[in-house]
């Protein structure tokens, strides 16, 4: 016998002991305890009494919203005021939260308008059951068989929405040995067969002759859990390295900036509707910042008065802001070459080729689907006589380096013309998706005749591109801020 | 982008022996996104710069082009009618100083086409018109209307404004009906006055926010007067022909307009005749195909484009209604379009040095990697946060930081500061999970300097762990600087978010650059967190100078 299983049936003694007092009396490790005990178990000389219980924890889309509140509620309070139209609640938490809002009776649907019901201000006021018991069962998981006692419907439904996750464990209650195990404890010697190597043995040669302890190969173990890079962060060194092989250079530049670089430097009218505070972060502090470079202000100036025929302000293009798009970042190397080429006269081998990586900012309602900050990369080629076939042909390279499809379809934005929108396909995501829009930089961008030098730009998502690569993927938002779970869940 | 839904019984009846498949299809090539469509209706979203495709009539007049079903390139405008003017009063010049006008004559309204008309002078106002802003747009009932028409500002009058029974003054329709209250405040509410357009018998649109009850506009309509009043002189005139040319697609005569002002007399819309340029080379070669003058040609009529070839150029006439075209370069994407982007070959672009990844990134990524190996997950998390949790939750002062001005979500008010609170809230998420539980972030924090913005990289890392303690953490930091070959110091430091006696501060060549120790238990529990726990912050702008200077 083992000396292991000795400790083990002497620590047990002849009552029913529990897992936790075993390991403690007999001065083992539980992975050896149990190693122990499964041997003892199999040749009848302990008996292990085990039982079911049942374990909760919140899932992180559940711990999520303990933290601040159901879609429903969120939809509740939009509707509070004045009903909505249906066809206006469109996004995935709208429709969330309508789904669970009627179901409760939150909410009704009269032509076509959501109206809140009186149990749905009700809940308003007082939150939702749903809401308070997930609170309590967050801080106190333990109290989930009263909970279920008291709120059963609002558990079940917990269950279903799968905010809460339960577990059922068997876990051993007692250990005892059986009277076969009493009558070999008598008397009986350990160490004919060796269990844990060690220096002594090995460098004295104790190991010869002798038998080594077999371990059971089916009995479980927790896996250990590997700390990783962040899985969007792999993706961006690969797709640095894709660009790298095709011959572009790394830039970056600034987040904060004047309206100017994000917006007039790329011909958006100091009106375009994508200016709007409704969609772009502006700063209250820093709330503006000067714009020192006179005459390239001036050349931007008068191409905005030609083309848009209204007045322009520099006021306008000198508020701060959060950049919604990385051509802040390649703009400025644009204007930057062409001066040098232009006006001093300093030689550039063209082409150029440039790529920027970094985080973008869309003013957005956020909850645990929608985030306001996301990555892009852009990507310049300064050259001659650069054309949409060139376009097309770097694109379709670099997402051909990650297995993906792409075709493009004319679209519209100001800074570029011809312009082009850019879909993908993976198999893993099966359908044509669109990931980003490209073109030709228009020569009032450029300051530039296109004859002379042409510049071809494009903008695209990096977690779209992780999600074509990655299946269990399923949106942009459940990569950022994620629990260590999440972490753990992943896969190469 | 703009949503336009038009009915699909009417626009097959537009595009006639055209198969609505086949259109549906062209009109994707076109850079239209098909949202959705059965027999009952067509939902498109249609890029912005296109308001000629806001409505059934466009949209059939760009597939029939496309397809060489049509041939209609140009679009005139019948001369006016001496006895119909409208005169301008000056007033208007500080408040809205610009209107061009035009006469439908003709018109047999079916009840789709009616609504079609409608809802596209809707969008336009509201695209184009930025909310009625720049562009308003009023059509009227012409045989209701009692010449001659003023247009100037006005006191508090009454009218009937449309679908209401009774007067009203002007006051009360800015105060009182929906529109009054979404529009009324680009006429400052009427505090200078009330910018009208008026005939004989009163007013005729309370601008640009109502028209009048008396020229409603209905199906049995034959004789339109279209007003179109807006801050800029070259796009009232645009939206004239804009307008103009879908009136005149549904077969109707459209005349133009005397506009007195003081004493200038100009007729509206004022002659749009524009043509343009570009050389058939520059044509094949951003197509990567030999095109010859003819097949040239033929993609520009395509686009609704009349074309020529002239000393080795083809040269285009703009058409009215393209509101888009600034010059050649637009011009050369419609030969694309046409062209079709499926078609244009891939030609690759000859690298003429070698690329690279920036040293920045480069040794970030050596640094994650190092961080992994002592065991942290790299977490990537929001840039976003508010004062409670970058501030109070750590139990630390309010410092200079910079805020946001308009968060559409409550949750965030500014730029993290630090990294460990966004570290922290991640364990908050999955308390359960097995201990110890290890993240580091590599990004940026964000704070201000006198008015400037700084923006810095922070390497930070948190363990919530049972058995941590100080020397943990201690260890960790000495693990990093040696890998590093720096030689940093150790200086007994106390700070709200670490208890007292367990923190200290990250010293090299005398500059304090990061932070370790203990985490406060009031933080672990602001977190929710239960267990003890350990953290580090480096400011690697300081630890590296060069990195700073992105």
């Amino acid at each position: 016998m083992h000396k292991y299983e000795i400790a083990i049936l002497k620590a047990i003694g002849s009552d029913s002991i529990t897992l936790e007092e075993l390991v403690r009396k007999s001065g083992l490790g539980k992975d050896e305890a149990m190693w122990a005990l499964e041997g003892l178990s199999k040749n009848g000389l302990v008996r292990i009494n085990r039982k079911t219980v049942e374990n909760i924890e919140l899932s992180e889309e559940g711990a999520r919203y303990a933290m601040e509140s159901m879609p429903e509620e969120v939809l509740l309070n939009k509707i509070s005021k004045k009903p909505l139209a249906i066809k206006n609640l469109e996004s995935d938490e709208d429709r969330i939260g309508i789904i669970w809002a009627k179901k409760q009776s939150l909410a009704i649907i009269q032509n076509g308008m959501l109206v809140i019901t009186e149990k749905g201000k009700e809940t308003l006021r007082n939150r939702s059951v749903q809401y308070r018991v997930l609170v309590s069962l967050k801080d106190d998981p333990k109290s989930y068989p009263e909970q279920k006692a008291e709120n059963k419907e609002a558990v079940d439904m917990l269950k279903d929405r799968k905010l809460i996750v339960i577990n059922t464990k068997n876990v051993i209650e007692g250990i005892e040995v059986t009277k076969k195990g009493f009558e070999e404890t008598k008397g009986l010697k350990s160490d004919s067969e060796i269990d844990a190597l060690n220096k002594n043995i090995i460098t004295n040669g104790l190991w010869k002759g002798k038998k080594f302890k077999a371990y059971d190969v089916q009995v479980p173990v927790e896996r250990e859990y590997v700390p990783i890079r962040h899985p969007l962060r792999q993706m961006m060194d690969e797709l640095r390295r894709a660009y790298v092989g095709m011959g572009f250079v790394e830039i970056d530049g600034p987040i904060i900036e004047p309206a100017f670089r994000v917006f007039d430097t790329l011909f958006m009218p100091q009106d375009h509707p994508a200016r709007d505070m409704q969609d772009t972060f502006y700063l209250k502090e820093p709330h503006s910042i000067k714009i020192d470079d006179q005459e390239y202000v001036e050349r931007i100036k008068e191409a905005h008065v030609m083309a848009w025929k209204q007045d322009w302000s520099r006021e306008l293009a000198e508020q701060a802001l959060l950049r919604t798009h990385m051509t802040n970042v390649s703009g400025r190397y644009v204007h930057n070459i062409i001066e040098d080429i232009l006006k001093h006269r300093k030689s550039h081998d063209l082409p150029i080729k440039l790529f920027s990586i970094g985080r973008v900012f869309r003013n957005e309602n956020i909850d645990y689907k929608h985030l306001a900050d996301f990555y892009q990369t852009d990507g310049v080629i300064i050259g001659k006589k650069l054309t949409l076939s060139n376009l097309f042909s770097t694109l379709t390279d670099i997402y051909a380096s990650m297995n993906v499809e792409v075709k493009f379809k004319p679209s519209y934005f100001p800074f570029v013309e011809p312009g082009a929108e850019v879909y993908a396909y993976s198999k893993n995501v099966n359908e044509w998706i669109e990931v980003g829009g490209a073109g030709v930089m228009r020569s009032q961008v450029t300051g530039v005749e296109r004859k002379d030098i042409s510049v071809l730009a494009w903008g695209l998502g990096v977690e779209r591109m992780l999600m074509m690569k990655d299946k269990t993927l399923n949106s942009i938002s459940e990569m950022y801020n994620c629990g260590i779970r999440w972490s753990r869940e992943r896969r190469l | 982008m703009p949503t336009v839904t038009i009915n699909t019984k009417y626009f097959s009846n537009l595009i006639g022996s055209v198969e609505i498949k086949k259109a549906i299809d062209q009109i994707s090539k076109l850079g239209v996104e098909v949202a959705g469509f059965d027999d009952n209706e067509i939902t498109l979203e249609i890029t912005p710069n296109r308001p000629d495709l806001f409505c059934a009539v466009g949209l059939a007049r760009s597939v029939k082009n496309f397809m060489h079903k049509s041939k209609k390139f140009r679009y005139a405008i019948e001369k006016t009618d001496p006895e119909l003017s409208i005169t301008v009063d000056n007033k208007v010049n500080e408040i809205r100083p610009y209107i061009s006008a035009i006469i439908v004559k003709g018109m047999a309204f079916s009840e789709h086409a009616l609504s079609d008309v409608i809802n596209f002078t809707e969008k336009i106002c509201e695209i184009h018109g930025r909310g009625r802003k720049r562009i308003a747009i009023g059509l009227h009932d012409m045989n209701k209307i009692r010449q001659p028409l003023y247009y100037g500002l006005y006191t508090d009058e009454k009218f009937v404004p449309l679908n209401e029974d009774k007067e009203m003054r002007y006051s009360e329709v800015i105060k009182n009906t929906e529109k009054g209250v979404k529009y009324g405040n680009i006429i400052q509410n009427g505090r200078r006055g009330y910018p009208a357009l008026k005939d004989q018998e009163g007013t005729l649109a309370l601008i640009p926010i109502l028209n009048s009850n008396r020229t409603k506009v209905t199906h049995k309509t034959k004789d339109l007067l279209v007003d179109i009043t807006g801050t800029s002189k070259y796009l009232t005139n645009k939206i004239a022909w804009l307008i103009a040319s879908v009136f005149a697609d549904l077969g109707c005569k459209v005349y133009g307009v005397n506009i007195k002002s003081g004493a200038v007399e100009e007729v509206s819309p004022m002659p749009d005749d524009r043509e343009i340029s570009v050389p058939l080379s520059d044509i094949s070669h951003e197509l990567g195909v030999d095109l010859s003058f003819n097949s040239a040609i033929s993609l520009a009529n395509k686009m609704g484009y009349y074309g020529v070839y002239l000393n080795e150029e083809i040269k285009v006439h703009v058409p009215e209604y393209r509101l888009d075209i600034i010059d050649w370069q637009d011009i050369l994407e419609d030969f694309a379009i046409a062209y079709g982007y499926d078609y244009i070959s891939a030609v690759n672009v000859p690298s003429s040095a070698k690329g690279s990844i920036s040293e920045k990134n480069t040794f970030f990524s050596k640094l994650s990697e190092l961080m992994v190996g002592l065991g942290f997950t790299e977490a990537l998390n929001t840039y976003f946060t508010d004062e409670e949790s970058n501030f109070k939750k750590m139990r630390t002062e309010e410092i200079d930081h910079v805020q946001l001005l308009n968060p559409k979500a409550s949750t965030i008010t500014m730029m993290r500061t630090s990294l460990i609170p966004s570290l922290l809230r991640d364990f908050g998420l999955s308390s359960n999970e097995k201990m110890p539980q290890r993240f580091f972030e590599l990004d940026m924090v964000f704070s201000i300097d006198g008015r400037k913005p700084i923006e810095e990289y922070n390497l930070g890392a948190v363990s919530i762990d049972p058995k941590s303690n100080f020397n943990n953490i201690k260890a960790v930091v000495e693990s990093l600087a040696y890998a590093l070959d720096k030689n940093i110091k150790f200086k007994k430091f106390d700070h709200p978010s670490f208890i007292e006696g367990r923190c200290a501060r990250i010293i090299l060549n005398d500059e304090a650059v990061g932070i370790f120790g203990e985490l406060h238990p009031e933080v672990l529990q602001n977190f929710r967190i239960e267990e003890p726990g350990v953290a580090f912050e480096i400011s690697l702008a300081r630890l590296y100078s060069d990195i700073s200077q992105l």
